[in-house]
């Protein structure tokens, strides 16, 4: 068997227009991992700067009340992965801005896809591009004439004629195809490695063995099944219309059908209902700006009786910084009840076309891709509960400092100085790790290797009385 | 004659291969998805609308009641005064809505990008984050709706790539290429007859299938945009037919033939559009706003430390008539005037703010509008979006709107203000009938 996969390879590398196409792609490829490479560091630079000012501005204030400086608030940017420059995921239809302040939790704003009219429905030119819809097509091209022509030849009936058992030759032919774009993934992983040298840390390099593996996986799937329909089917043509076939129903119909079905069968609220819905909820709670507001006075009657004092001038503290930490927390609650419903909702969404995978690896693929790359709704929303805790030490401090920094209850012209403003820290991302959500993606890998399982037994089982000549 | 029974026998060829017949079907099946998708969100986004009409309806209901009751606002926010000019402004509902074109059953375009409805008040701008998009699965718009602009962009020359792969090619195979030349006189005249005969039959399934979508969102109310689609989706099918054409001519044999047009649609729709992606992203990478930042919390701030005199002239530079009003001249009333109209600054401070980021859009829009002479499918969907009204311009034109209506709302905020009015009732629907607008 070893002795057919060598001949295959020798066969390939001695044509021309396999060589001519290798050559063509593999610049395409090494074009796609550089400009990937270097449009993340530019963002990367983007990002940078505008975090700097932003922080800048902050650290510059020399004094202001801190619930005005609430109000002002800060920024937080969407920091690009130094993954995403082998897939971008939905970096690019996901906003970039989000504004933290008191009293609000923000959405995030500004998508780069909002920023100029429309171009590639499939995205940037990075890897995962040619990965995932020009590499299969490759391997189909490879693949699809490779049993019949040997039939036509008659030298499949020599090679069985010689001692080859059909089976060897068809697992051969599969493995050999397979082998080169394994031999592409690792070309493109290797550059990518250089190109990244300084920056890799066993996460990065968990996540991109992990990428390497999903996408061996369904290379070898499409290799099987191509190398199975040239070997049941006496016409290539039809092997290769078949395969056509199966590629723009797995690659362009099925994820958009069951993605959008998903999305009917756990429908979101529309951004009105939710808003609605957060305010009616919100208005139940404490009013952090109205003292007249009943549950205020009852808070403010608890915490007289706390401190032993019969009004709140004779207070040590200043009760306005304590309501307003009161009407924080009661926002939190609403923020959590509510965002944790859509988060279930996207997660439903998620596990439903997850179980695409049974019908089409190419989802289950796409799923590990931008999981493992860091770049899926996950990590996003994981991104987002980052901020919205940030947000909450932050608004918290500021509404402690308020309260027992010295100030006196209805003393709104108190002004914290810079040291105080420079003591509240800045917002800093930790990535996920990959084991920390590798749960997730369980399903996806399972299909994955069950679809090569699939393709074994189809192979071995639908091959067995293939007709020779 | 010769040439019709080209046609013709082309059709029996049709008819008796299932694999053509089947792909035709898909398409039609995904057309028809593509176009139940377009009705959908159409329907969807009328109904939202509708729905916010009425909030708004209510809201207006309450604010009146004050005024028929003499109350001056909720007893529980005491502050609040609706016969002031600028709290009867501020509870002024006032929504500005893209309502969706009937076009859109074809294309959805970018309407996923952005949102469609805007509460206007004084302090409002086009970047406000209550104007992000509906909250929708990022992944969902990641990978894309099928809408039936994507089955005419994408699966439309993969249904002509099947339809006309063998032409030729199999003749020249089976090696009675030579007699069919000898019988029917002219090589090119044998081929375009074989290949009219698809651009026939698929200009008659995307009439039918416009013609389906017409009825899912009464496309004719809307002037001419039927025949625009339709016109624009011909001269895209026409594209595609010369390349397979001169492929077909030029081709040696059905599977070169079919690599190489599977080849060229590759490079159409996925390398060209994602490479020129990638290199706009590079020359002009992502705005994070930070002018508008800057304008909405340091200049906001100067503007309020600024002096009196100061943003007085700034105030009568910009509405020359404040001069002359009642306030003007009061010492002790012009303070709390002065103050509310600081608003018009910070609205010029953000205008200039979102003027820069407008300009970086623009030109970035530029950049990709050079490359349609080699990226010919950005070209037709851009095409496609200004049809359905839901390319990038038709958003910026709605943002425009908004910033008209904010610039308006400040402006009669001012003139009241200074003007010393009291609201009643009257004016309060005074108020809500000229805001609309």
């Amino acid at each position: 068997m070893l002795q057919i996969i060598k001949n295959e390879c020798r066969y390939l590398v001695r044509s021309r227009i396999f060589i001519g196409i290798s050559i063509a792609f593999i610049a395409i490829l090494l074009l796609s991992v550089f400009l990937g490479n270097y449009q993340t560091q530019k963002q990367e630079q983007t990002y940078k700067n505008a975090k700097e000012h932003v922080r800048q501005q902050w650290v510059s204030i020399d004094e202001m009340n801190s619930h005005s400086a609430a109000h002002y608030g800060t920024y937080v940017f969407k920091p690009s992965n130094l993954l995403s420059s082998l897939d971008e995921g939905v970096n690019n239809v996901t906003g970039n801005v989000l504004r933290v302040e008191g009293h609000v939790q923000n959405e995030i704003i500004h998508s780069e896809a909002s920023q100029m009219q429309a171009v590639s429905r499939f995205g940037k030119l990075k890897p995962s591009l040619l990965l995932q819809y020009i590499v299969p097509l490759v391997l189909v091209f490879l693949a699809f004439n490779s049993v019949s022509s040997e039939k036509q030849s008659g030298r499949l009936k020599l090679l069985v004629l010689q001692g080859a058992k059909p089976i060897q030759i068809i697992l051969s032919k599969t493995i050999s195809v397979w082998l080169y774009s394994v031999l592409l993934l690792i070309f493109i992983l290797l550059i990518y490695g250089i190109l990244n040298f300084q920056s890799l840390t066993p996460e990065i390099l968990t996540r991109t063995l992990l990428f390497f593996l999903s996408y061996c996986s369904y290379y070898f799937i499409i290799s099987g099944l191509t190398i199975f329909f040239s070997a049941r089917w006496q016409n290539a043509t039809l092997a290769l219309t078949s395969m056509l076939g199966i590629w723009i129903i797995w690659t362009l119909f099925l994820p958009n059908i069951l993605m959008s079905s998903a999305e009917q069968w756990h429908a979101l609220p529309s951004r009105n209902e939710f808003q609605s819905a957060m305010k009616e909820d919100r208005s139940k709670g404490l009013d952090g700006h109205n003292p007249a507001d009943k549950r205020g006075l009852a808070l403010k009657e608890k915490v007289l009786k706390e401190y032993g004092v019969d009004s709140l001038s004779q207070l040590p503290i200043n009760f306005d910084g304590m309501r307003m930490q009161a009407d924080e927390e009661y926002g939190n609650s609403v923020w959590d009840k509510h965002f944790g419903n859509n988060r279930d909702i996207l997660q439903k969404q998620k596990q439903k076309f997850q179980l695409g995978g049974i019908v089409n690896p190419f989802i289950s693929l796409q799923n590990t891709s931008m999981g493992f790359m860091g770049s899926d709704n996950l990590h996003h929303q994981e991104f987002l509960l980052q901020v919205e805790h940030y947000r909450r030490v932050f608004i918290k401090m500021l509404n402690d400092q308020q309260t027992f920094g010295g100030s006196k209850t209805g003393d709104w012209g108190w002004k914290e100085d810079n040291a105080f403003f420079k003591s509240v820290p800045d917002f800093k991302y930790k990535p996920t790790q990959i084991s920390t959500v590798i749960s997730n993606y369980i399903l996806d890998v399972f299909l994955l290797i069950l679809w090569s399982i699939l393709i074994i037994v189809l192979i071995v089982c639908g091959t067995k009385k293939i007709q020779i000549v | 004659m010769r040439h019709l029974n080209i046609f013709l026998y082309e059709f029996k060829h049709f008819v008796r291969s299932p694999f053509k017949i089947i792909a035709l079907l898909l398409f039609i099946i995904a057309s028809v998805y593509g176009l139940h998708n377009g009705a959908d969100l159409y329907e969807k986004q009328n109904a939202e609308v509708e729905r916010i009409y009425k909030e708004a309806e209510t809201k207006k209901e309450t604010i009146l009641s004050y005024f028929e009751n003499n109350e001056k606002g909720p007893k529980n926010r005491p502050w609040i005064d609706v016969t002031t000019p600028f709290w009867a402004i501020w509870n002024t509902p006032t929504y500005h809505f893209k309502k969706p074109s009937p076009a859109i059953v074809y294309n959805i375009g970018q309407t996923e990008q952005y949102g469609f409805y805007k509460a206007i008040n004084t302090y409002s701008s086009p970047y406000d984050a209550d104007m992000a998009k509906e909250i929708a699965n990022p992944e969902r718009i990641q990978s894309g709706t099928l809408d039936f602009a994507f089955a005419v962009l994408f699966l439309l020359p993969l249904l002509l790539l099947i339809l006309t792969y063998n032409i030729k090619g199999q003749e020249a195979e089976q090696g009675f290429l030579p007699l069919v030349f000898t019988q029917t006189g002219s090589k090119n005249w044998w081929m375009l007859s074989r290949t009219a005969f698809y651009i026939i039959l698929l200009l008659f399934v995307l009439l039918g299938l416009l013609l389906y979508g017409a009825m899912l969102t009464n496309v004719f109310e809307t002037s001419s945009v039927f025949w625009s689609v339709f016109i624009w989706v011909t001269i895209y099918l026409i594209f595609w037919v010369i390349i397979y054409f001169l492929i077909i001519k030029y081709g040696k044999n059905t599977v070169s033939n079919t690599l190489q047009m599977v080849g060229v649609w590759l490079l159409f729709s996925f390398i060209v559009p994602a490479a020129i992606q990638q290199w706009v992203s590079i020359e002009k990478p992502t705005n994070l706003m930070v002018d508008i930042i800057d304008a909405k919390r340091d200049k906001t701030d100067e503007i309020y430390e600024q002096a009196s005199d100061l943003s007085d002239k700034q105030l009568f530079n910009l509405y020359p008539n404040l001069k002359q009003t009642k306030v003007a001249s009061d010492t002790i009333l012009i303070k709390g005037a002065r103050r509310r109209s600081l608003i018009a600054l910070i609205n010029i401070a953000m205008k200039n703010a979102t003027t820069k980021v407008e300009k970086d859009n623009r030109s970035k829009n530029e950049l990709i509008a050079k490359t349609y002479w080699f990226n010919p499918l950005t070209y037709f969907q851009n095409k496609l979006n200004h049809l359905s009204e839901t390319h990038y311009d038709d958003y910026q034109t709605y943002r425009n709107d908004i910033q008209n209506l904010v610039d308006k709302r400040i402006e009669i905020l001012v003139y009241e203000l200074w003007n010393d009015v009291t609201v009643d009732k009257i004016k309060y629907l005074e108020y809500n009938k000229t805001l609309k607008k």
